[in-house]
């Protein structure tokens, strides 16, 4: 597959798996807002933000956080229907963003809201990349008769042909032990 | 002449430092630097805004009602003046300030929104940016769509302008609250644009070629059941090859 050129590194789903710490100071500044509820509000947002946990595997991602009242999600890119990308003025600043993925499911809000990664457009083009319908299916094909070994090969063109060799020498050894007199 | 031409220039100015204001403290994205999306080489990429038409129709919707609540605030000035002269007169800069300023404000505002707005099609995908102080993209492929609309108002046909409704089965129906209507999260809205009917058919031609239910499920299915029965079925070699080794099988066991 080629790509436009991009202006940023590609998203790399290996280390993607603590938010950056710039999220704290973005929380600490959205928990000023609230004033009076400051200390309350700035202590779960830092064990949120201690607790946050991001996972992408070959098929799609994991999400944790909270210590005492534990959260884990896990959706297949395959049902991601939208993804949403939310920049406020001081995620803006801190060079952070909201990547908010909707799925099918009824509730009202994201299933999942991935925030504090630096690159959030790397992290969107590599959720795009992985969504039904922008996935290249031959691509797809591909990745699957070379993980699948035997019963996909059969699948392929090249793999018949060997189908029927075996065949044709499994007759041609049959033919042999007949002319020399059945089996002894 | 020359007036009309240095009021002009003033505008631009004055739109130009708010803009520089937004960009370099604010970090809006510069007006010029449309989004993108990852597209195959060869693939069609289209970046637009909405059309001028929308612009003059947001524009005449403003001079049709921005009146309002200015000559109320005349209507209550003229009111204090006539009973209170001197406060009158104190409240003079006030009141004109309370009049013309939210005008300014929505008239920049009406510019800001229609320089911000960009609309990115590929033959696979849709991204809608929208927003200033909360930049907000979405991006929605096209195997996902449940169904497509347009809508037109009274006012939106005499400027010759449309919206391409898209909606996902996405989650959140009336709960995208932030942007109000035109950014609900499961629905993409292509806001004033010429070409309404021709965006509509074509994200249509992609929905109706696809054969799933854009929910999760495996796209192409038809083409993996066929590729399954190739999988199991032999071709007439296979069988003939098949025949002859039965064959040779019996006459084994005859000679045995």
């Amino acid at each position: 597959m080629e790509h436009e050129e991009q202006h940023y590194e590609p998203f790399d789903p290996t280390k993607a798996t603590r938010p950056d710490p710039a999220l704290l100071h973005y929380y600490i500044i959205v928990s000023l807002f609230t004033v009076f509820a400051f200390p309350f509000v700035m202590l779960a947002m830092y064990f949120k933000f201690r607790s946050l946990r991001y996972g992408f595997d070959e098929k799609g991602i994991s999400m944790s956080y909270g210590i005492l009242w534990r959260k884990e999600m896990y959706l297949t890119y395959r049902r991601i229907q939208d993804i949403h990308v939310t920049r406020g003025l001081i995620q803006r600043w801190l060079g952070l963003a909201s990547v908010s993925i909707q799925t099918a499911s009824g509730t009202a809000g994201a299933e999942m809201t991935i925030e504090g990664l630096k690159n959030p457009e790397a992290l969107r083009d590599f959720l795009y990349l992985k969504m039904r319908g922008v996935r290249d299916v031959g691509h797809e094909h591909g990745a699957k008769a070379s993980e699948g070994g035997a019963s996909a090969a059969v699948v392929s063109g090249g793999a018949d042909d060997e189908a029927m060799g075996l065949l044709r020498e499994i007759r041609d050894e049959l033919k042999r032990i007949r002319a020399s007199g059945g089996v002894k | 002449m020359v007036m009309e031409k240095q009021r002009r220039q003033a505008a631009d100015w004055v739109y130009g430092g708010v803009w520089r204001v937004l960009t370099d403290w604010f970090k809006v994205p510069h007006a010029g630097d449309a989004p993108t999306l990852p597209a195959r080489s060869g693939e069609m990429l289209k970046q637009f805004r909405p059309a001028d038409g929308w612009l003059r129709m947001v524009k005449f919707l403003f001079w049709l009602f921005m009146w309002i609540p200015d000559v109320a605030i005349l209507a209550g000035w003229i009111a204090v003046t006539v009973v209170l002269p001197i406060l009158g007169v104190i409240l003079a800069i006030p009141a004109l300030a309370v009049a013309v300023l939210p005008d300014v404000f929505v008239y920049v505002g009406i510019h800001l929104k229609y320089d911000t707005t960009w609309y990115v099609m590929t033959e696979r995908s849709l991204r809608i940016r929208r927003g200033i102080w909360i930049v907000h993209e979405m991006t929605i492929s096209f195997e996902n769509v449940q169904n497509v609309s347009v809508r037109q108002g009274p006012v939106q046909r005499y400027f010759g302008i449309a919206d391409v409704v898209v909606d996902t089965a996405g989650a959140g129906g009336g709960g995208g609250g932030k942007h109000g209507s035109t950014m609900v999260a499961n629905q993409g809205i292509i806001e004033g644009v010429e070409n309404a009917q021709e965006i509509r058919d074509m994200i249509l031609a992609r929905v109706r070629e696809s054969r799933s239910a854009g929910l999760g499920d495996e796209e192409h299915h038809g083409e993996h059941v066929v590729a399954a029965t190739q999988k199991l079925g032999f071709t007439q070699e296979h069988v003939m090859v098949l025949r002859e080794i039965r064959d040779e099988v019996r006459g084994l066991a005859k000679s045995a």
